[in-house]
């Protein structure tokens, strides 16, 4: 019985596609769950709500001058350990990659908040509008325009904060690279592979993200930013 | 619950680790910033070719992981008959993946400069070499210290991929010392806040380096 376990074979290839799912699911997930936390953590920052808004500032400052691996070893090694709870590589990876990308969201929404003209505000509430008003008509659909190329930068980079998840054992498109390395011993067939996987992905967010950019561009149209 | 006492007899280890990670740290500094020097000139150059081959570096290693540019050095190097040990396919790896940053942000600078100022040397008969070496360079490098040190700062948190290389550092010896205490919480926490201030000091000095060289401009403080 010859048993060749040498050279690629065709189920690499499901393998790598396999990776991918896992590397764009975990990417699609962490980065909704982190825009929603850095929304929520820019307001209660913008809003200076007492405590929480030292608490949350401290907490995203340690996230963004941290390495991401030390944070993942921390959520899938340390956490268990304290709490005696069981967390998958799977659960670690979207509760770390989400945090990440939340400390970095709420700083764009912060300073995209603020770099509206206060008069606005002001000539807002001359005009009775409610905060929550103020917030809808008035904030959002500006800063949102302002922030969009920015959040299309980061989502980039955060995409390539995903390969870190390797590391805890999930098979994304990393894993599954490491794995056929190990397997085949071709490092110059495979890591070029794997590295070009990335590049058409980030090309692809980043063709989303300028359409998104376009669709949200009339606040700097009209202010000439 | 927490318990920091099983930690403390791992200091001599933590130093150990924490000056790899400055070693790895410096040399990749010194060594992408050769290599974002020459990016950077590249790309602003009237030369077709190298404009191109600059770019398409840029447009690589800013978006391939780095993890990724990691394990292709550590096992494909010896393939193709460069045997060097973890440490230095780091610095490495490090240098040429980061350069690209350090291109994109002297370039920026580069491009932020007053163009009458180039006219004016140029009309005082500067070549091409006094030009950049004397105007150009210094205005641009003095400007872009703040955003540089951010991409540094991003350097030094990216060491710390190195320890997936077998490398010591200090990440990698923080992974031996939690798997030999079972206290990994502790670990990793102490470790998150020891790189937390390692940047935050970081960081500091760089606005006040910067500051300092910018203290002539009006712009760009």
């Amino acid at each position: 019985m010859g048993y060749n376990n040498e050279g690629f074979s065709i189920y690499d290839l499901q393998l790598l596609i396999e990776g991918l799912g896992v590397s764009v699911w975990i990417f699609l997930v962490s980065t909704i769950i982190g825009l929603l936390l850095g929304c929520f953590i820019g307001l209660v920052r913008f809003y200076r709500i007492p405590i929480l808004a030292q608490v949350l500032m401290v907490l995203s400052e340690f996230l963004k001058n941290s390495p991401v691996l030390v944070q993942l070893f921390l959520v899938y090694f340390g956490i268990p350990a304290l709490f005696a709870i069981d967390i998958s590589p799977f659960q670690a990876a979207v509760i770390t990659l989400s945090g990440n990308t939340a400390s970095f969201v709420a700083i764009i929404v912060i300073s995209s908040i603020e770099a509206i003209d206060k008069r606005q505000l002001d000539a807002a509430r001359s005009f009775a509008f409610s905060e929550v008003q103020i917030m809808k008509c008035v904030i959002f659909p500006q800063s949102l325009s302002l922030a969009m190329p920015l959040l299309v930068s980061l989502a980039i980079n955060q995409l390539q904060v995903t390969s870190l998840i390797s590391v805890i054992g999930v098979v994304d498109i990393t894993r599954v690279g490491d794995i056929i390395n190990q397997r085949t011993f071709e490092p110059f067939i495979v890591w070029p592979i794997i590295g070009l996987t990335y590049f058409i992905l980030a090309k692809v967010i980043a063709t989303v993200g300028s359409l998104l950019e376009e669709k949200y561009s009339a606040y700097r149209m009209v202010n000439k930013l | 619950m927490l318990d920091l006492s099983a930690m403390a007899g791992y200091l001599p280890e933590f130093v150990e680790g924490f000056i790899i990670t400055a070693q790895v740290s410096i040399i990749s500094i010194i060594g992408s910033f050769i290599v974002g020097l020459m990016v950077a000139l590249a790309r602003v150059s009237t030369n077709k070719i190298f404009n191109f081959i600059s770019l398409i570096y840029v447009d690589l290693f800013r978006n391939i992981p780095f993890i990724v540019l990691i394990f292709f050095g550590y096992y494909g190097l010896p393939e193709i008959g460069i045997y060097i040990n973890a440490f230095w396919t780091g610095c490495l790896v490090l240098s040429i993946a980061v350069g690209a940053y350090v291109g994109e942000t002297i370039r920026a600078g580069i491009l932020g400069i007053d163009k009458g100022i180039v006219e004016a040397a140029r009309s005082f008969g500067f070549s091409k070499l006094k030009l950049y070496r004397k105007i150009i360079l210094p205005i641009s490098l003095t400007v872009s210290v703040r955003p540089l040190g951010s991409v540094f700062i991003n350097l030094i948190l990216t060491t710390s991929i190195l320890s997936t290389i077998t490398l010591n550092e200090l990440t990698g010896v923080s992974k031996v010392i939690a798997s030999n205490t079972f206290r990994p919480f502790e670990v990793y926490v102490f470790l998150v806040l020891l790189y937390g201030a390692l940047t935050f000091v970081i960081s500091g000095l760089i606005t006040l380096w910067h500051k300092r060289l910018n203290r002539y401009l009006e712009e760009g403080v």
